[in-house]
């Protein structure tokens, strides 16, 4: 809840959760609250905005721009959704386990995903697309599994800032299995930053669908979605120049929710984190950090806090991790020595060992 | 829009160390860095490029092709069948799949498919029987020509908008950039490239809305064909770079050395040109790597917006018409570039940075 608290903490971001929420009842109810039927063509052709009773004028066949946005919503939202699904699956939780792995399974999984990431999204798209012969199904599992490696990384990032903490060595001392240790200790501490993944690759999905709907993939014609309807709007430029910015900006909106979500959501962690590692001035907290009780929530926060400050295992994972994307960290300066000493990190100390 | 996970393949068999600009490499998310004694090892004795590339390029080259046949061999169903038309006999069907080489073993096909792709043969259509390599050669100019435009727009822009925003921090400048930056990660950019067509081509008639002059033709002529789709293509990038520079060099220039060089008396310039800007560039060249899939994919997306006949609509119309080897045609040479373009960048980032290139 603190963290619910922390990560609308500011006015930027809470306006972000409220965008969000409407494309989210929009994407759920989009046909209902369409005023017109959004495939039902009229007289008028090219109204423009506000005219003869269409809020977003209409179409090259004279469907209402509008009922046509929101009833594509669900098509648009729904399979950016369904593509950040498959890569939650097969990436994050192959990314907590591949801790644990032997060294060959680690060096296999890190090349395979290195493989992933060299294919690009939209071309893989496309031939897998082509292939299956349902294509938005076909659009899904693709972009879904090229979003996978990035958790995959994110999630194997951090749970291994977790994995050789004490707490962890002293329960696999104790016997417990490693099953146990991952839903006992590493899965809740993981979850936040691959909350913050999750938006942010899910802006990229919105992108991705958007992009591919464009491209004629996925729903096909007559049933609108956004990309589908600019590539409608790309055909008849000529005659109504301006009929982009609509699906633009409903795309643009979704995505910069999302993209501001997981700022709010990555700032409010690094407040979290910072606000904990103050604890470690009390030397009780300190002394509960030594010996860690499991249930004890205080020393689960330290605990958390051993792999998000200064530690060997160190402010570089933790910080990187959480701060997936190049484009979504203006505030927080990334570069050197921005939090704690540069090299600090766990693999700075092993290079010099 | 992509992960922060500075290392290409391949640059995780080097070891970075604590130089001030270094601390987003050696803690990234991952990197094959982190983790084994094995790993270690072959780090310890990669130091030579030759070998780095090996260990790096190689073995994701193998294992992305793979997942290339792999996938195209599980979904292609009965192409020959689908070439004869209904009434082809059972006789001819198997004669034009035995003549394609599908009647073979999956790890038979396999190898001799990797086997011809290495040296440059992609195999012929099924169903246009034309060389897919050589239609691939013809295409795949104006792609790259698209990407290459973009790449210099994003280096171009955002260097200097993250450079000025980051000298004049906190300044005027300093919030438009970061301001137009935000703006233009969250925009689409193949919208941006619509929204251009809108201005510079309807209303303003600047330049041409589509189609393409090759560049040996007419240089002039192919500048102004490639502007409007590789420049607005550039621009999220751009705004990427520029994000990730202001966010470097803020740092980079509060460091002991700057200071210290400060100190000494040097030049304002040469504090920035010669000491900050060549520790904090690397992030942001790195992003720029890491951004050439995606900009492949907007290429792609550029093409069927400015009407070029480029590998997207070939790749959209192999699909189609799930025409195998045109599909793996397209993604191994996609893929080829992505890893050559990561070699680069990794070769960049090396020459950059003393830490790395001591390794």
């Amino acid at each position: 809840m603190d963290t619910f608290r922390r990560t609308f903490a500011t006015t930027y971001v809470r306006v972000a959760g409220v965008v969000l929420l409407l494309v989210l009842i929009v994407a759920v109810f989009g046909g209902a609250l369409a005023p017109d039927d959004p495939l039902g063509q009229g007289d008028a052709i090219f109204a423009h905005a506000g005219t003869s009773g269409h809020l977003l004028g209409t179409d090259y066949v004279g469907r209402d721009v509008l009922s046509r946005l929101l009833s594509g919503a669900g098509a648009s939202v729904l399979s950016a959704a369904a593509m950040v699904g498959v890569g939650l699956l097969l990436g994050a939780i192959p990314g907590v386990l591949s801790a644990f792995a032997g060294r060959w399974a680690e060096f296999g999984l890190l090349r395979f995903t290195d493989a992933m990431m060299a294919l690009p999204p939209i071309v893989f798209a496309i031939a897998i697309a082509g292939l299956f012969t349902n294509g938005q199904v076909g659009a899904i599992i693709a972009i879904g599994v090229l979003l996978a490696p990035r958790f995959f990384r994110i999630a194997r990032a951090e749970t291994l800032g977790f994995a050789h903490q004490q707490y962890v060595e002293a329960a696999t001392l104790l016997g417990a299995s490693r099953t146990w240790i991952v839903r006992r200790h590493i899965w809740r501490k993981v979850l936040p930053t691959i909350a913050v993944t999750t938006a942010t690759s899910a802006g990229y999905a919105v992108l991705a669908a958007a992009s591919l709907g464009f491209l004629g993939l996925g729903v096909q014609a007559p049933d609108p979605t956004w990309g589908g309807m600019l590539a409608a709007n790309v055909e008849h430029l000529a005659e109504d120049s301006w009929a982009p910015i609509w699906p633009g900006l409903f795309i643009a909106l979704t995505a910069w929710s999302l993209n501001a979500l997981a700022d709010g959501l990555r700032d409010g962690l690094a407040a979290e984190s910072g606000l904990v590692r103050g604890a470690v001035d009390d030397p009780d907290a300190l002394l509960a950090g030594v010996v860690p009780a499991a249930d004890d929530p205080h020393a689960r926060d330290l605990a958390a806090d051993g792999a998000a400050s200064g530690g060997p295992d160190g402010t570089g994972d933790r910080d990187h991790a959480a701060d997936p994307a190049p484009g979504g960290d203006g505030r927080v300066p990334v570069g050197a020595g921005a939090h704690g000493r540069p090299g600090a990190g766990r693999e700075g100390v092993r290079d010099v060992g | 829009m992509s992960t922060t996970t500075i290392p290409g393949p391949g640059t995780g068999s080097r070891p970075t160390g604590g130089r001030p600009a270094a601390p987003r490499r050696a803690g990234g998310p991952e990197g094959p860095r982190s983790s084994t004694g094995l790993l270690r090892q072959l780090r310890r004795r990669t130091a030579r490029p030759g070998r780095a590339l090996l260990l790096g390029v190689v073995p994701v080259a193998l294992i992305s092709t793979f997942i290339v046949f792999l996938m195209t061999y599980l979904a292609s169903a009965n192409p020959a069948a689908q070439k004869l038309g209904e009434n082809a006999t059972p006789e001819a069907i198997a004669r034009l799949n035995h003549s394609w080489g599908l009647d073979r073993g999956f790890f038979e096909q396999y190898v001799s498919w990797l086997g011809h792709a290495v040296t440059g043969d992609l195999g012929t259509s099924y169903f246009t029987d034309t060389s897919v390599g050589e239609a691939i050669a013809q295409r795949l100019p104006i792609d790259l020509a698209l990407t290459i435009v973009a790449i210099v727009t994003a280096i171009v822009l955002g260097f200097a908008a993250g450079t000025i925003a980051a000298v004049r921090r906190g300044g005027i400048v300093d919030r438009v950039v970061t301001l137009v930056a935000s703006v233009l990660i969250t925009i689409p950019e193949f919208w941006l490239a619509i929204m251009a067509v809108v201005l510079f081509s309807v209303t303003l008639g600047w330049l041409p809305s589509g189609g393409w002059v090759p560049f040996h033709q007419d240089p002039w002529q192919w500048l102004q064909h490639v502007l409007l789709p590789g420049v607005s293509l550039g621009l999220t990038v751009a705004a990427q770079v520029a994000r990730q520079l202001r966010g470097s060099l803020v740092s980079a220039l509060d460091e002991d050395y700057v200071v210290g060089a400060r100190v000494r008396g040097l030049s304002p310039r040469r504090i920035l040109f010669g000491h900050a800007l060549r520790n904090a560039a690397a992030p942001a060249i790195a992003t720029v790597g890491l951004a050439v899939p995606t900009l492949l994919g907007g290429a792609v997306i550029a093409e069927s917006i400015f009407g070029l006949p480029g590998l997207g609509q070939y790749a959209l119309n192999g699909a189609q018409s799930h025409d195998v080897p045109v599909i793996q045609g397209v993604l191994v040479a996609t893929i080829a570039i992505v890893l050559i373009s990561n070699v680069v960048v990794d070769a960049l980032l090396a020459r950059l940075r003393p830490a790395t290139r001591k390794a």
